[in-house]
C-alpha cells in the first residue's frame, strides 16, 4: 500500500499538538514555539510530497484515495482523497499555516495552549478539504471552529469575548444546515451513504436539489462571506492576534469557496444551473459594498478584513461564470487571496506591534522611521489592488474574460455585472492607497514616534513576506504554475455544470432578462 | 545568430533584472546597498543603455526593411480560451523604443546630477529602471491584454515616483490621485478589451479590427455597441495621455522629483495613450463618429491646457499644462485620422519637451541653492529672473525648446504641429481654427516662461516676497531658515556636467528631428507607413501649405511679440490690461477651470460620504439585525451573562456535542 499522504498530513499536526503538554518549555514559549514550527513545516513537507508523489494534475478525478471503514453501522468511513478541487488548497493550508507559526513568534501568553491550537487547526483544515465524505466533512467544519473560536477568545483584543462568541454562534449556527442537507442527501433514494462519489451518482430531483442548495449556501455563505451574513467577519478579524488572523482570512475563508464548489456545484447542478445568477449578483455585492465600508473604516484591521469580502466577492462570480475560464479564476482567486490576504494581515500585525494602535487617525507619516515595512507594505498593497505581475490580477482577469465571454447569461445581464464590478477595480485602490497614505506618508506623527518605538522590519518579518510573495509573482508572472495543476478538475466540474445548463428547462422568474436562449448559435469561434 | 528583433524582448528584461536587483538589495541590505551609489547608478544606467543599443540595433534592421516579428505563448488557459503573450516588434514600435530608452538613458545621467544630495539617490535609480522596463514592455506588447498589464504597471511606477518624496503631503496626494485618475481610465480600458474580446474573440489589434468590421457588417454587434466598445478603450488613452476631463493627475503630479517629470510626464508615459491610439488606428478608422470624439477631446483638451498655462507662475506646472495642451494637439491629429502626423508630434514633442523640463529642473536645482528646498519657493518664477547671464547652457536650450515648440521653422515642433494642423483644416476646420488659436497662445506662454525665468534681474533674494508666497501656500515662513541659512548662495549657478550634457543632446534632435518629417518627403512616414507615405509625397502642394504654414508662423510670431512686449520690455503690464479688466475670466484660468474644486466636491467627498454611509448601514443595520435575533434567542439577560463570564465555551461545546448526538441518532435510525 502506498504511504497515506493525507492521513498523515491530517494525523500528524494533530498527534503532535497532543504532545506540546510533554514539551519542556519555561512558559515564555521559546521552545514550543521551534517544536510548532518543526512540525508544521513537516506537515508541509508531507502535503508536498503527496503533491509530487501521489498526484497527476492531467487527472480529473480523485486521486491519493484512502479509505478505512470507521463506523459501518453510521455508514462512516474514513475516506480521503483529493482532486483538483482540493489539491492546491491543502497545499495552502500547510503553507501558511507554517508561516503563521512563524508570525506567532512573538506570542508569549500561555504559548502552549496556543501553539496546541495552531497545531489542532491545521489538521482539522486539511482534513476540511481532503475527506471525501459529508459527515467526515461536517465533523472537521466543526472541529476546526472550536480552535479558532479560543485562539479568538483568549489571545484577541479588548472585545474579543464578543467577537468569538459572534464566530462561534454564527458558524456553529450555519453549519447545522450542512448536516441537515448532508442528512438529506444521504438518505435520499436508496443507497445510503455520506461518501461524495456516491452522492454524485445519485439522481437528485429538482425540487429537492433547490432546498438542499439554499441550506448549503448559508452555510457557506456565511463562511466565505456573502453579504449580509458577513458581519461575524470584521469583529473576529478585528480581534484577533496576526497568526489567527493570517489563517482566517487565508484558509478559513477559502473553506467556503471550496465547500460551494464541492457541494453546490458538483453535487446540486441542477440547482446550481438556476442560482447561478443569484451567486453573480451576491458577488457583485460583495465586492462594490465592501470596497465602501472598508474606505470608510478607520481601524486597520478592520479595512483589511472588509477587502477581503470585496476581493471574495470575485469567487462567487466565478463560481457563477459556466466558464472553464471564469471557474478557474475563482479557484485561483481564492488561493491568491489566501497568499495576499494573509501577507496583509500578518503586516496590521507586525505595524500594531510597534504603534500600539490600529486607528488611522492616530498614525502618518512613519514611513521615515519603517523603511522597510514601508516597502512591504506597498508591495502587498499593490498585489492585494491586482498590479499585473501579481497573481491578484490574473485570477481577477480570468474571472472578468470568462464571465463576460459566458454564454450562459444574457449580453445585458453581462454588461451590467462587468461594469459593476469593475467599478470594483476604481474602488480598491481608493481604499488600499489611502490607507497608505495615512498610514506612512507625509510629516511625521510627532505624538506616534514620541512614544511608540518604531524598529524597521526584522529579517523574521521580511522573511515570512518574501515565502508569501515568491508565489504570488511566480502566479502573476505564469500563470500556469498553478492553473495547470487543478485544470483538468475545472474542466470536468464546468462540462458537469453546462450539462445541467442545458438540461435546465423551467427558467427562474424574470430568467429570460438574465439567460440567454441557449438554442441561438455562440456567439464565440471556439 | 538571430536578429536584433528576435532579442528584442531583452530590451524591457534588461532593465527589470536590474530593478529587482537593487530593489531585492535595498530591502535586505538597505544600508549597505544605499552607500553603493555610484555601482547601483552605473548598474542601472548600463542596463538601460543596454537596451538603448538593442532599440536601436531593431530600428537599424526596421530602417533596412525587415518584416515585423511577432513571438507569442500561451500565458493562461482553460478549456478551450487561450491568454497570449508575447512580444512585436514591427516599425512603429521600433521607434518608440529608440525614443524611450534615449530619454530614459538622458534622464539617468541628468538624475546622477539632480539627486545628488537626495537619500533616496539608489532607490530613485531603482524606480527609473523599473519605469523604464515596464514602458518598454508596453511598447512590445502583441495585444491589447498585454498592453493592459504594462499599462497598469507604468502607472504603479508612476505612482511610486511621484510620491518618492514621501514625507510631503503634496506628494501623497498626487501619487494616489495619478493612481486612482488612472484606473477610472483603466475601468473603461477593461470594460472595452473585454467587451472587444466578446465581440470578436482575439485581443490583437488587427484581428480586432477586422473582427469588429465584421461583427457589425453580419450584424451580430450593433453599430451603436462597438462604438460604444471603442470609446471606453479610449477611456485608457484619456487618463493616461492626460485628455480632458482625466487631464487633472497631470499638473498635480509635477510633486514627483523634476527628472520624472521629464521622463513620464512629458516625453513617456503620458505617450504611452497617444501610442495604444495609434496602434488602434486599425479598429478605429471603421468608425468616423469615434474619430469624432477623439478629435473633440483632443480638442478641448489643447485649448484648456494652453489657457490655463497663460497664469501658472509655478514653473514646473506651467510645463506641465503645456504637456497636456501638446497631448492634446497629438490627440486631434488621432482623431483625423492622421496616426503618422500624431506620432510624429509624440516623437518631436518628446526631445523638446524632455529638454524642458530637465532645464526646469536645472533651474530649479539653482534656485534651491539660493531658497532653499522648499518647492513653493524654488519653483516660482516670481522669484526668478536674470537666469540667463549664470546658466548659459540651461537657457540656451530652454530658448531651443521655446522656440521648437511654438512652431518657428526649421525646428522640430513646426514640421510635426503644422502636419497636424494641415490635417484637421482638412477633416474638421472648426477644430482647426480652436488649434491654429492655441498654436498662438502656445508661443505666448512660452516664452513668457523664457522671459520670467531667464531675462531682467534675479529676484530671488526679495525676502519679502519669499514671505508672501509661503503665506498664500499656507507654509510657515521662515521654517528652514536657521539651519540652510549659512550655506545659501545669494546668486544660482550653473548645473554640472551630468545635468548639462543631456540638455546639449537634447537640444539636437530638437532643433533637426523637425526635416525627417517635412510634408513633402516624410522619411517618418515612410519608416512607420509606407502607404501614407506615397499619398502624403502625392497629394503634397506649395499653394496649400505656404498659407496655412505661414498663417501658423504669423500667429506664433505674434505670441512671442506679445510675451516680449509684456515680459522682457515691459512695454505692456498684462495683469492691468487684461487680468485687472476680466477678473472673471482671470480666476476662471487662475482655477484651472474649476475642475479640481467640482472633482473634489462631487467625487472626494461624495465617494466618502457614500461608503461612510454604507459603513452605518453596515454596523447599524446589518450588524444590528444579527446583534438582535442573537439577543432574542438566547433570552436577553441570560445570554449577556454567558458572553462575559466566559462560559460561552461551555456553550460551544453543548452546540458541538449535540450535534454529534444528532449524528448518532440519525444513523442508528438509519
Amino acid at each position: 500500500m502506498a504511504f497515506p499522504w493525507l492521513s498523515a498530513a491530517i494525523l500528524f499536526p494533530i498527534g503532535s499538538a497532543l504532545l506540546i503538554p510533554f514539551v519542556p518549555d519555561k512558559g515564555d514559549g521559546k521552545q514550543v514555539r521551534w517544536f510548532a514550527l518543526g512540525v508544521s513545516l513537516i506537515t508541509f513537507l508531507i502535503t508536498v510530497g503527496g503533491y509530487l508523489n501521489g498526484y497527476d494534475p492531467a487527472q480529473e478525478g480523485l486521486q491519493l484515495v484512502e479509505r478505512v471503514q470507521w463506523l459501518p453501522e453510521l455508514g462512516l468511513a474514513w475516506s480521503v482523497g483529493a482532486d483538483g478541487l482540493s489539491m492546491p488548497l491543502i497545499l495552502l493550508t500547510s503553507f501558511i499555516t507554517s508561516l503563521a507559526c512563524l508570525a506567532a513568534w512573538p506570542v508569549s501568553f500561555k504559548p502552549k495552549l496556543f501553539y496546541f491550537l495552531l497545531l489542532a487547526m491545521n489538521g482539522g483544515q486539511i482534513a476540511v478539504f481532503a475527506v471525501q465524505d459529508m459527515l467526515l466533512f461536517f465533523l472537521a467544519w466543526e472541529l476546526e471552529l472550536l480552535p479558532v473560536y479560543l485562539l479568538l477568545a483568549i489571545w484577541g483584543g479588548k472585545k474579543r469575548q464578543y467577537a468569538a462568541t459572534k464566530f462561534i454562534l454564527y458558524t456553529a449556527g450555519s453549519s447545522l444546515f450542512i448536516l441537515i442537507v448532508g442528512l438529506a442527501m444521504a438518505f435520499y433514494g436508496g443507497n445510503t451513504s455520506f461518501e461524495y462519489s456516491v452522492l454524485m451518482a445519485k439522481e437528485f430531483g429538482t425540487k429537492f436539489q433547490l432546498l438542499c442548495y439554499a441550506g448549503l449556501l448559508i452555510a457557506f455563505g456565511v463562511k466565505l462571506p456573502i453579504v449580509p451574513l458577513h458581519t461575524w467577519l470584521p469583529d473576529a478579524h478585528g480581534e484577533a492576534t496576526a497568526p489567527v488572523h493570517m489563517l482566517l482570512a487565508g484558509i478559513l475563508l477559502k473553506m467556503g469557496g471550496y465547500a460551494l464548489l464541492r457541494f453546490n456545484v458538483q453535487l446540486l447542478p441542477a440547482a446550481h444551473a438556476q442560482f447561478a445568477p443569484l451567486l453573480v449578483v451576491l458577488g457583485v455585492v460583495n465586492i462594490i459594498y465592501a470596497a465602501l465600508t472598508s474606505f470608510a473604516q478607520r481601524n486597520l484591521k478592520r479595512k483589511i478584513a472588509y477587502s477581503s469580502i470585496s476581493h471574495m466577492g470575485f469567487v462567487l462570480i466565478g463560481i457563477g461564470s459556466f466558464s472553464p475560464l471564469g471557474t478557474s479564476g475563482a479557484m485561483l482567486q481564492m488561493i491568491s487571496h489566501g497568499l495576499i490576504g494573509a501577507s496583509l494581515f500578518f503586516l496590521v500585525g507586525a505595524t500594531y506591534d510597534r504603534t500600539h494602535t490600529l486607528q488611522l487617525d492616530e498614525m502618518g507619516g512613519i514611513g521615515q522611521k519603517m523603511r522597510k515595512m514601508f516597502a512591504l507594505w506597498t508591495i502587498c498593497s499593490l498585489a492585494s489592488l491586482a498590479l499585473p505581475g501579481m497573481s491578484g490580477f490574473v485570477s481577477e482577469l480570468m474571472i472578468f474574460v470568462g464571465f463576460s465571454t459566458s454564454e450562459a447569461y444574457t449580453l445585458s445581464f453581462r454588461i451590467v455585472m462587468a461594469v459593476l464590478a469593475a467599478i470594483g477595480v476604481i474602488l480598491t485602490p481608493v481604499y488600499l492607497l489611502s490607507m497608505l497614505r495615512e498610514i506612512f506618508y507625509g510629516r511625521e506623527n510627532t505624538e506616534l514616534t514620541s512614544h511608540a518605538n518604531l524598529v524597521d522590519a526584522e529579517p523574521r518579518e521580511i522573511y515570512v513576506i518574501s515565502c508569501l510573495l515568491v508565489p504570488i509573482i511566480g502566479i502573476g508572472l505564469y500563470p500556469r504554475l498553478m492553473t495547470d495543476t487543478y485544470r483538468a478538475s475545472i474542466e470536468a466540474l464546468v462540462v458537469r455544470e453546462n450539462l445541467a445548463l442545458k438540461q435546465l428547462s423551467l427558467p427562474p422568474a424574470g430568467g429570460e432578462l438574465i439567460r440567454q436562449q441557449l438554442l441561438k448559435a455562440p456567439l464565440l469561434p471556439a | 545568430m538571430p536578429s536584433a528583433a528576435e532579442l528584442a524582448w531583452l530590451i524591457p528584461v534588461l532593465p527589470l533584472l536590474g530593478a529587482c536587483l537593487s530593489g531585492l538589495g535595498l530591502i535586505s541590505f538597505n544600508r549597505t546597498v544605499n552607500r553603493l551609489r555610484k555601482p547601483v547608478a552605473l548598474l542601472l544606467i548600463s542596463s538601460v543603455g543596454a537596451a538603448a543599443v538593442l532599440s536601436f540595433a531593431v530600428l537599424a534592421e526596421q530602417l533596412g526593411g525587415a518584416a515585423p516579428v511577432e513571438v507569442l505563448f500561451n500565458w493562461a488557459s482553460a478549456g478551450s480560451f487561450n491568454l497570449q503573450m508575447g512580444f512585436r516588434v514591427d516599425a512603429l514600435g521600433a521607434v518608440m523604443l529608440s525614443l524611450v530608452t534615449t530619454v530614459a538613458l538622458l534622464v539617468m545621467v541628468y538624475s546622477d546630477g539632480y539627486m545628488a544630495h537626495d537619500k533616496g539617490y539608489v532607490r530613485f535609480f531603482t524606480y527609473l529602471a523599473l519605469f523604464s522596463s515596464s514602458m518598454l514592455g508596453l511598447v512590445i506588447s502583441p495585444n491589447l491584454l498585454e498592453i493592459y498589464v504594462f499599462w497598469e504597471l507604468v502607472g504603479m511606477c508612476s505612482y511610486l515616483l511621484v510620491g518618492f518624496w514621501y514625507d510631503r503631503d503634496g506628494a501623497a496626494h498626487a501619487a494616489q490621485k495619478a493612481f486612482v485618475v488612472n484606473r477610472v481610465g483603466d475601468f473603461g480600458l477593461l470594460l472595452g478589451i473585454l467587451g472587444m474580446f466578446w465581440a470578436t474573440g482575439s485581443f490583437g489589434f488587427e484581428q480586432i479590427g477586422s473582427g469588429l468590421q465584421q461583427a457589425v457588417a453580419d450584424g451580430s454587434v450593433s453599430n451603436g455597441v462597438a462604438i460604444l466598445l471603442c470609446l471606453l478603450v479610449f477611456m485608457g488613452p484619456m487618463a493616461k495621455s492626460a485628455q480632458f476631463p482625466l487631464h487633472v493627475w497631470l499638473p498635480d503630479a509635477m510633486e514627483g522629483p523634476t527628472p520624472i517629470s521629464a521622463l513620464i510626464h512629458a516625453a513617456t508615459m503620458v505617450a504611452a495613450g497617444v501610442f495604444l491610439v495609434a496602434r488602434l488606428q486599425p479598429v478605429y478608422e471603421a468608425f468616423p463618429a469615434v474619430n469624432l470624439v477623439i478629435a473633440v477631446v483632443g480638442t478641448i483638451t489643447l485649448f484648456l491646457g494652453a489657457t490655463i498655462a497663460l497664469t501658472q507662475m509655478d514653473l514646473k506646472k506651467g510645463l506641465a499644462y503645456s504637456t497636456v495642451s501638446q497631448l492634446g494637439y497629438m490627440m486631434l491629429a488621432m482623431g483625423c485620422g492622421a496616426p503618422v502626423a500624431g506620432m510624429f508630434h509624440l516623437v518631436t514633442h518628446a526631445f523638446f519637451k524632455a529638454m524642458l523640463f530637465l532645464g526646469s529642473g536645472s533651474v530649479i536645482h539653482a534656485m534651491e541653492e539660493v531658497v532653499g528646498h522648499e518647492p513653493v519657493l524654488a519653483q516660482d518664477m516670481r522669484l526668478m529672473g536674470g537666469l540667463r547671464r549664470s546658466m548659459p547652457i540651461t537657457s540656451t536650450t530652454f530658448l531651443i525648446g521655446c522656440v521648437a515648440i511654438s512652431g518657428i521653422p526649421p525646428l522640430a515642433g513646426f514640421w510635426s504641429k503644422d502636419e497636424i494642423l494641415g490635417q484637421a483644416f482638412g477633416s474638421f476646420p472648426v477644430l482647426w481654427a480652436v488649434g491654429f488659436i492655441t498654436a498662438g497662445m502656445t508661443a505666448f506662454y512660452m516664452f513668457r516662461l523664457y522671459f520670467l525665468t531667464f531675462e531682467g534681474n534675479f529676484r530671488g533674494g526679495d525676502t519679502a516676497l519669499q514671505a508672501q508666497l509661503l503665506a498664500a501656500a499656507g507654509k510657515p515662513v521662515g521654517s528652514d531658515a536657521e539651519h540652510s541659512d549659512h550655506h545659501k548662495a545669494s546668486l544660482p549657478h550653473e548645473s554640472g556636467w551630468q545635468m548639462a550634457m543631456p540638455l546639449a543632446v537634447l537640444a539636437v534632435p530638437s532643433v533637426l528631428i523637425g526635416l525627417l518629417g517635412t510634408p513633402w518627403n516624410s522619411r517618418f512616414a515612410a519608416l512607420v507607413d509606407p502607404h501614407e507615405y506615397a499619398h502624403m509625397a502625392k497629394s503634397f502642394s506649395w499653394a496649400e501649405f505656404l498659407p496655412l504654414a505661414g498663417a501658423s508662423v504669423a500667429i506664433s510670431v505674434a505670441g512671442i511679440s506679445l510675451a516680449a512686449f509684456a515680459y522682457l520690455l515691459h512695454k505692456l503690464d498684462l495683469a492691468q490690461a487684461v487680468a485687472a479688466r476680466f477678473p472673471r475670466i482671470n480666476a476662471f484660468l487662475a482655477n484651472k477651470w474649476y475642475l479640481d474644486a467640482i472633482n473634489d466636491k462631487l467625487f472626494v467627498q461624495g465617494s466618502r460620504k457614500l461608503a461612510k454611509s454604507v459603513l452605518d448601514v453596515d454596523s447599524k443595520v446589518v450588524d444590528g439585525v444579527v446583534n438582535l435575533t442573537g439577543l432574542l434567542t438566547l433570552g436577553s439577560g441570560e445570554g449577556l451573562k454567558y458572553f462575559e463570564t466566559g462560559r460561552a465555551q461551555f456553550y460551544a461545546l453543548i452546540v458541538f456535542g449535540g450535534v454529534i448526538a444528532l449524528v448518532v441518532l440519525f444513523g442508528s435510525l438509519g
